[in-house]
């Protein structure tokens, strides 16, 4: 115990040193309310539970990677699945009390917990067999932990190691969302009775994290991204994609919302969840984008829409994300087009 | 979750306020630095600095003066003039013509409180300019010579003033307008969703606002206590400390005030400006960005001071003390502190849906034994709304803050505190805290008795508002605090009817001065005491 405490002493020292942001980063997740929110989302931790345990035959006499391990949930469902090492690394302090719930749950000499970064630290074995981890933030790459994951790939893995979850898409449609439009953003135009308007760029300009009533949502859903975890690189996380969203009814268009859904293909039975507006609430509900024009659409139209998306360039966890859109159909009443820019921050 | 906490947490750039340069350029002539017109050598004395600029440059700033008869205001813009140019690397003709400077954008300074401009009047009084200039001026008296240089210093202001807002004009003629400018009421109710409060401080520079605003419950009660009472605001001077968005001080301004003074710390004063400029309130309120210890206020008293600068159990993040600091310095014997005082209440609670869910859970996770996660919940002071059958014994207020007395010393204190059981609760799993605020009509008005309720001072008097944070009334973005203790082993039977009592402590943390430690001591007649302590931070 004293050489723990030592040691978060010497970890929250070392937090002080780092940038700001990255500080907040980190030490956001020390609080037990997170935590708290993530092991009670059902449709996340029963995934990885299944995942995990509904697959002893693969994870058994393995060695298990976890990349930002938390409070050690899917490291012991990973010791419970037979696995013959399991290491959890995470940056936090968090890890701390990590260890402390590894051994009251007797399984200490399965799991390794290693407090630091991926990069700095040195793990107990040169090879891993698994890696698991839990690295999505809202809209999937806002804060994630992917690159880490990435890096620990292609240092750790072995040729042909598996990774679960392997595989993330990203996914688009058109929402009428008048009411809270009006709500959101129409707010700053009378706030009291003053006008608040210069509040109302910066409200347009902050994509909402937010449940999206699936009756809200007008065009079929279309993916933009597909991540293939063993393939991938940093690179592809800088994005950008043309698509089109086709109207399912007459309505009307205010704002595109987006969500994402993971696989684990390596699975027996293949195991996928859905962070989508037509199923189950996630702590990662849905991303809302506000657009400028509202968007009358008739059942077949088509909305031409671009997507870019990048890491900010002076904070990588924040992002930068812009919208083109352009509706063109023979009323020309209602032909819009316009462009978004978004910040994650 | 206040916004002057805020400051700078999101993305907000920094950048200079006008407010901040215009303060400092009253500084005195007594030890200055002078910075090179065409580099940044630094001398302290002007006739130094124009000597270099002479020999090194080939530039007569004094020539110069006298060629183009330049007065104060002709020689402050040829000094932003040839700055501008030299920081933009341009080149600087010879032979200036008054058609160069001409624009009045050269009012506003290049360099931060520029000590040439500060000499500029001694240059132009001195015998090197003097030697040619009329008569008239020669004959002037000294006296003359100043009430001219303050008529001059009150033009520049003006033309300072005018300058800003066309920039913030301009400005508002870029941002992108939207579609309908229809009449909308503003939106009633609680914020849908909850965005989790830990991870994304950070993430809405508009969400606190936001926040604020939308808290009904807090925005109505100054609305309606500085609209209802127009009278108490007409003509008055009013200092409005920590103004966020600046709602209160466009209250106070349709209000009828004279003058408004709205202050903040933190960025979010450059939103303010705007919102108070497209509201056409300019010339009403000034916008002044800092801490009130810090700045230059334009006004040496104000008639009322208005503040929103409750926090989480009402003394969280600790800007009262700011408030009675300007209480102290700038506010009237006879002026009116808004709101003028609060109460702090306590109840003890039990509630076993709450603890199974937030505390007991934590041993059965997934199968797996997590109670490592359950420590620092009986050290950490909780923000929760909990509804009102969560109390198991009477309230009990045990402290008034008179705002027009209190010291900042006093903002640490015990007090005694009791309640008469409810119901048989079997065994306590905390306390409660939430605050009350009171808007009086005027100074001479008694403060509160310590049970006297919102609903009873609302109807003593015509004008009077208050509201409460208690779990009786609508939930406001100060919910309560909510202090656990670790169950007793056995738990204690409490028995009907029995009055539990003890003394409570407020402290400011000594690692963080914003922070706040809060102790209770609890026994019964049947029971001998307790004691726990819990952190807000």
């Amino acid at each position: 115990m004293s050489g723990d405490k030592m040691e978060v002493e010497l970890a929250e020292q070392k937090l002080k040193t780092m940038e700001h942001s990255e500080q907040h980063y980190f030490k956001s997740y020390d609080h037990h309310g997170i935590h708290e929110e993530m092991l009670k989302d059902e449709v996340r931790t029963r995934s990885y539970m299944n995942a995990i345990v509904q697959n002893k035959h693969i994870f058994k006499d393995k060695v298990v990677l976890d990349v930002g391990c938390g409070t050690g949930i899917l490291s012991m469902f990973a010791a419970k699945s037979g696995a013959k090492h399991v290491i959890g690394v995470d940056m936090s302090t968090i890890i701390f009390k990590a260890r402390e719930i590894v051994k009251v749950n007797g399984l200490s000499d399965k799991i390794t917990l290693i407090q630091g970064k991926m990069e700095e630290i040195e793990l107990p074995f040169p090879q891993v067999d698994i890696i698991i981890s839990e690295w999505m933030g809202y809209f999937l790459l806002y804060e994630s932990m992917l690159d880490t994951v990435l890096y620990a790939r292609d240092k750790y893995l072995v040729k042909d190691g598996l990774i679960f979850p392997d595989k993330a898409t990203i996914f688009f449609a058109g929402i009428e969302d008048g009411d809270y439009k009006e709500e959101k953003i129409g707010f700053w135009d009378n706030v009291y009775g003053f006008d608040y308007s210069p509040l109302k760029a910066t409200a347009l300009s902050e994509p909402l994290v937010d449940t999206v009533d699936l009756k809200a949502v007008v065009t079929d859903p279309v993916p933009v991204l597909t991540l293939d975890l063993y393939t991938c690189t940093t690179a592809d996380l800088a994005f950008n994609t043309p698509f089109t969203l086709t109207a399912k009814r007459d309505d009307f268009i205010h704002a595109l919302v987006s969500w994402f859904d993971i696989d684990f293909t390596a699975c027996h039975k293949p195991i996928r969840f859905s962070t989508g507006p037509h199923t189950k609430y996630t702590h990662w509900k849905q991303t809302v984008f506000y657009i400028e024009d509202v968007l009358t659409v008739q059942n077949g139209e088509e909305v031409q829409c671009k997507l870019d998306v990048k890491p900010n360039d002076k904070n990588r966890r924040d992002l930068d994300i812009e919208v083109d859109y352009s509706f063109q159909v023979n009323d020309a009443t209602r032909n819009a087009s316009g462009h978004s820019a978004y910040k994650m921050c | 979750m206040s916004a002057r906490s805020e400051s700078g947490s999101s993305s907000a750039t920094s950048s200079v306020s006008d407010e901040g340069e215009w303060l400092d350029v009253e500084n005195d002539e007594e030890s200055i630095t002078i910075v090179s017109l065409f580099d940044s050598q630094t001398f302290s004395s002007w006739n130094e600095m124009l000597d270099s600029c002479k020999k090194h440059h080939d530039f007569d700033f004094i020539a110069t003066i006298k060629n183009l008869q330049l007065d104060f205001h002709g020689a402050v813009k040829l000094v932003n003039y040839i700055r501008s140019r030299v920081r933009d690397q341009q080149p600087v003709a010879k032979n200036l013509t008054l058609t160069d400077f001409e624009d009045d954008g050269y009012f506003k300074p290049v360099l931060e409180n520029d000590a040439l401009i500060v000499s500029l009047d001694e240059i132009l009084d001195s015998d090197l300019v003097k030697a040619d200039t009329t008569a008239s001026q020669l004959n002037s008296s000294q006296g003359e010579l100043l009430a001219q240089k303050q008529a001059l210093e009150a033009e520049l202001e003006s033309v300072r003033t005018q300058f800003s807002n066309y920039r913030l004009a301009v400005q508002e003629t870029l941002d992108r307008r939207w579609g309908d400018d229809t009449e909308q009421s503003p939106a009633k109710g609680a914020v849908r969703g909850d965005r989790g409060n830990y991870y994304f401080e950070s993430y809405a520079y508009n969400e606190i606002h936001e926040t604020m605003l939308k808290d009904t419950v807090r925005t109505d009660a100054y609305r309606d206590f500085i609209y209802n009472n127009k009278h108490i605001f007409k003509g008055k001077v009013v200092l409005d400390i920590g103004c966020g968005s600046g709602i209160l001080s466009m209250f106070c301004a349709k209000a009828g005030a004279a003058r408004v003074i709205a202050v903040d710390n933190s960025d979010i004063i450059k939103k303010a400006t705007e919102n108070i400029f497209n509201n056409g309130l300019s010339d009403i309120i000034t916008c002044v960005k800092g801490a009130i210890e810090e700045v230059k206020l334009p006004v040496d008293e104000v008639d009322i001071i208005v503040s929103e600068w409750m926090g989480y159990c009402l003394l969280y993040e600790a800007m009262l003390p700011s408030v009675l600091y300007a209480r102290d310095r700038y506010l009237k014997p006879d002026g009116l502190l808004v709101p003028s005082s609060g109460t702090i209440w306590m109840a003890p609670i039990q509630d076993t849906e709450y603890m199974s869910e937030h505390i007991s859970y934590w041993r059965d996770v997934y199968g797996f034994d997590m109670k490592a996660m359950q420590e620092g919940i009986y050290d950490d002071v909780r923000v929760e709304a909990m509804p009102q059958n969560t109390l198991c014994g009477e309230p009990y207020p045990f402290k008034v803050l008179d705002l027009q007395t209190i010291k900042p010393e006093e903002l640490s204190f015990t007090a005694r505190w009791e309640s008469k059981l409810l119901r048989r609760p079997d065994g306590l799993d905390g306390f409660l805290i939430w605050f009350d605020n009171f808007f009086a009509t005027s100074r001479s008005e008694p403060v509160p008795e310590p049970t006297t309720t919102p609903e009873v001072f609302v109807k003593a008097k015509n004008g009077n508002v208050a509201f409460t944070t208690g779990p009786s009334g609508i939930v406001t973005h100060w919910k309560q605090g909510l202090l656990l203790v670790p169950p007793e082993n056995p738990p204690s039977k409490l028995e009907l009817p029995e009055t539990i009592s003890g003394q409570i402590t407020f402290a400011a943390l000594e690692e963080n001065a914003r922070a706040l430690r809060i102790d209770v001591t609890c026994s019964s007649e049947s029971k001998e005491g307790k004691k726990w302590s819990w952190k807000l931070e």
